[in-house]
């Protein structure tokens, strides 16, 4: 999500308000980051031992532990910087959206011809992103078309190695921020940000794009449309997570968009209520896979969602932006 | 589908008087959009001394335009995803037709003239498919007589190579959809490609990355005289990775990547707007608006061979002993072997492209 469009110019070194941007950062470190990072590790352990424990698709156990583990995901999937795109783990942890169904491609190519690679994690991690993480383990699990594919004793062991290599993705991630933390922190020679301001701006990125992301992906597919709503293109549809998400990346984002404008009281205001009302709407939403957008009055109340968060980029890009140092610049447009 | 009459006008205008109807508006080397001071959008003639020759209303920003080869002639496309381009007589300012991209369709703002003048082709995205596509339109009336897969992905820059038949194409590879904005859709499976193809669509040549830049998206194009392909890159992946974000290519070879050292290189935010060869064709440039810098590489042997920081630079075209290139914060400079030379003009943004007229190469 840290690469999506995003119209970003970083103009001057200084910005012009000059604070103390180290006590900012140790505290998004400190409380947002590393907490949501580890949450995801512990529960990401679960669903490897539950699948261990159970691989029937229908267990309680291990649908439960698949909720549990996809809800600290979505609460950490707008952090999408350094550890999470080291070897492509974010996008093997989630591979959404998926435009050209590689996914039940990759999992049918896998059971068709018994693939050993899912009997070793290091020949696992070596298969395509689409036929692992969450959303593979979703086909795994909730849809009927892969109930009866190939073999029960392939299945459980393709849930099994889905579910591990999920575990060794977010525990890779986990461990990774130990070091990273400290280089995010200490901007400098030896680390990836030169200055405090080059971080500030990589966490005000991933507010501006997780934001974007969730109005314009997981909103945006599903309503398609008003001629051609597509509520099947909804995120994790079929374990009935879609509007869940929403939810879920609205409170995490508005923890950081708290953090962030800690010392511009007004902005930090103005956020705050602008994230009341879209998280006040998605919870008044009663429609968990958005399918409701194909009739006239659900499609409303979905757009209505959908223009409360962009309400919050328009805060977020004119308000806060400007305080770090970013403008939206001329000529730098992604992909112009 | 080039009617009599048009292929009779072409091969009278090519052979008396190539570019008479340019001359007409003062002979400008580039086309140019740029917010104007007024507060409009207008498509710029520049010349390569940085002269405007002429400044045209447009209905709204733009992204990139093609010149037609002889007649002062310009297709202005909106910027993405735009339905619609609008054709300027740089004669008298009016539009004179409007293309509008078919149902399912939308243009990716780049488009190229066939030699003759009586075809205009256009990168497209056929968004259902989510596969590249070439828009073949008729220049008589600028009616559209068809289309072919551009070999790939998200097609963006095209250009015709010296032979006047083969277009080469920049694949970028990222897949996006107009209902879900500039969200890139594919990243982690994306591929971009250089593609070579005949004017009937018939694939030539295919040319990738090795796998570990497969989230390089290959973008923007320059073509010297001899065939050689130059092309700009903006890269997808992780931000503390520095890849090359220029390349070059001669057909049947495999490409060359240049980059400047890593200190320099990190500073370019993995982003390269426009390039183009000197108008000797000895050194190759990219332009890096976000990393504020121009960067210059020797062909031969793809030394660094000169950093020129200027904020927001994004336009870039060959000039005589050259470059010229033009900022988002109003200048307009010429850049000759040893030094820049800056004519500021702080009333206008310059869009993100310097279209050449003709190859100065």
């Amino acid at each position: 999500m840290r690469a999506l469009a995003i119209a970003i110019f970083l103009t001057l070194p200084q910005s012009v308000y000059a604070q103390d941007r180290g006590q900012i950062l140790s505290d998004i470190i400190a409380v947002h980051i590393l907490p949501g990072y580890a949450a995801l590790s512990e529960s990401t352990n679960a669903l490897a031992e539950a699948a261990h424990t159970d691989c029937s698709p229908t267990s309680d156990q291990l649908r439960s532990a698949y909720h549990a583990a996809f809800d600290d995901w979505i609460s950490v999937s707008h952090l999408r910087f350094g550890p999470s795109e080291t070897e492509d783990r974010a996008f093997a942890l989630a591979f959404w959206p998926d435009t050209k169904g590689f996914t039940p491609k990759a999992l049918s190519g896998l059971i068709a011809v018994e693939d050993s690679a899912i009997q070793s994690p290091d020949a696992f991690a070596e298969t395509s992103v689409a036929g692992r993480g969450f959303f593979a383990l979703e086909l795994m699990l909730y849809d009927p078309r892969f109930a009866d594919q190939g073999s029960a004793e392939y299945r459980c062991a393709l849930i099994q190695a889905i579910s591990s290599d999920i575990d060794r993705n977010a525990s890779a991630i986990d461990a990774d921020w130990a070091t990273y933390a400290h280089a995010l922190a200490n901007p400098g020679e030896t680390s990836p940000y030169r200055s405090e301001d080059e971080a500030m701006q990589e966490l005000y990125k991933a507010l501006i794009t997780g934001s974007e992301f969730t109005a314009e992906t997981r909103i945006g597919r599903p309503l398609g449309t008003f001629d051609r709503p597509r509520p099947k293109r909804a995120e994790a549809r079929r374990s009935e997570r879609s509007l869940r998400h929403v939810e879920l990346s609205l409170t995490a984002l508005r923890d950081l968009a708290e953090r962030l404008s800690a010392d511009h009281p007004d902005i930090a205001a103005d956020l705050d209520s602008a994230f009341t009302v879209a998280i006040d709407r998605a919870q008044s939403l009663d429609d968990p896979s958005f399918a409701d957008v194909s009739t006239p009055q659900g499609r409303f109340r979905v757009e209505a969602l959908q223009q409360s968060i962009n309400d919050i980029r328009a805060i977020a890009s004119t308000e806060l932006g400007p305080t770090l140092g970013i403008n939206a610049g001329f000529n730098s447009l992604d992909g112009d | 589908m080039t009617s009599r009459r048009s292929f009779l006008a072409g091969l009278a205008a090519a052979s008396l008087a190539p570019l008479r109807g340019w001359s007409a508006v003062g002979a400008p080397d580039y086309l140019a959009a740029a917010l104007f001071p007024d507060g409009t959008f207008r498509l710029a003639g520049l010349d390569a001394g940085g002269d405007i020759l002429f400044a045209l209303p447009l209905p709204a920003r733009g992204h990139a335009a093609a010149a037609h080869p002889y007649q002062a002639q310009a297709v202005a496309f909106a910027r993405r995803p735009g339905t619609f381009a609008i054709i300027i007589d740089c004669a008298t300012g009016t539009q004179t037709a409007v293309l509008e991209a078919p149902k399912g369709r939308h243009f990716y703002g780049h488009g190229v003239f066939s030699t003759d003048g009586t075809r205009l082709f256009t990168t497209e995205n056929d968004f259902e498919a989510g596969q590249g596509v070439i828009g073949v339109w008729n220049t008589d009336d600028y009616t559209r007589i068809g289309e072919f897969a551009s070999g790939g992905v998200g097609p963006h820059d095209m250009r015709l190579m010296p032979d006047g038949r083969t277009l080469v194409v920049a694949n970028g590879g990222i897949e996006t959809h107009p209902e879900t904005g500039r969200t890139k859709l594919n990243l982690p499976v994306m591929q971009p490609r250089l593609t070579y193809l005949d004017q009937n669509g018939q694939v030539l040549e295919q040319v990738e990355l090795p796998q570990d830049l497969h989230k390089n998206s290959i973008r923007h194009l320059a073509v010297r005289a001899d065939g050689l392909v130059g092309f700009a890159m903006q890269w997808q992946g992780d931000t503390s990775q520095h890849p090359p974000l220029l390349g070059l290519h001669r057909p049947g070879e495999k490409p060359w990547l240049f980059s400047a050292p890593n200190a320099e290189q990190s500073t370019l935010q993995g982003y390269a707007g426009s390039i183009a060869f000197s108008g000797e064709g000895e050194t190759v440039a990219i332009t890096c608006p976000r990393g504020n810098a121009l960067h210059r590489f020797r062909v031969a042997d793809g030394q660094l061979d000169g950093v020129f920081r200027h904020e927001d630079v994004c336009g870039l075209g060959t000039a005589p002993n050259g470059f010229v290139f033009t900022t988002g914060a109003g200048v307009i400079g010429q850049l000759s072997k040893n030094k820049a030379q800056i004519s500021a003009r702080p009333d206008c943004q310059w869009d993100n492209h310097l279209i050449p007229i003709r190859t100065a190469a």
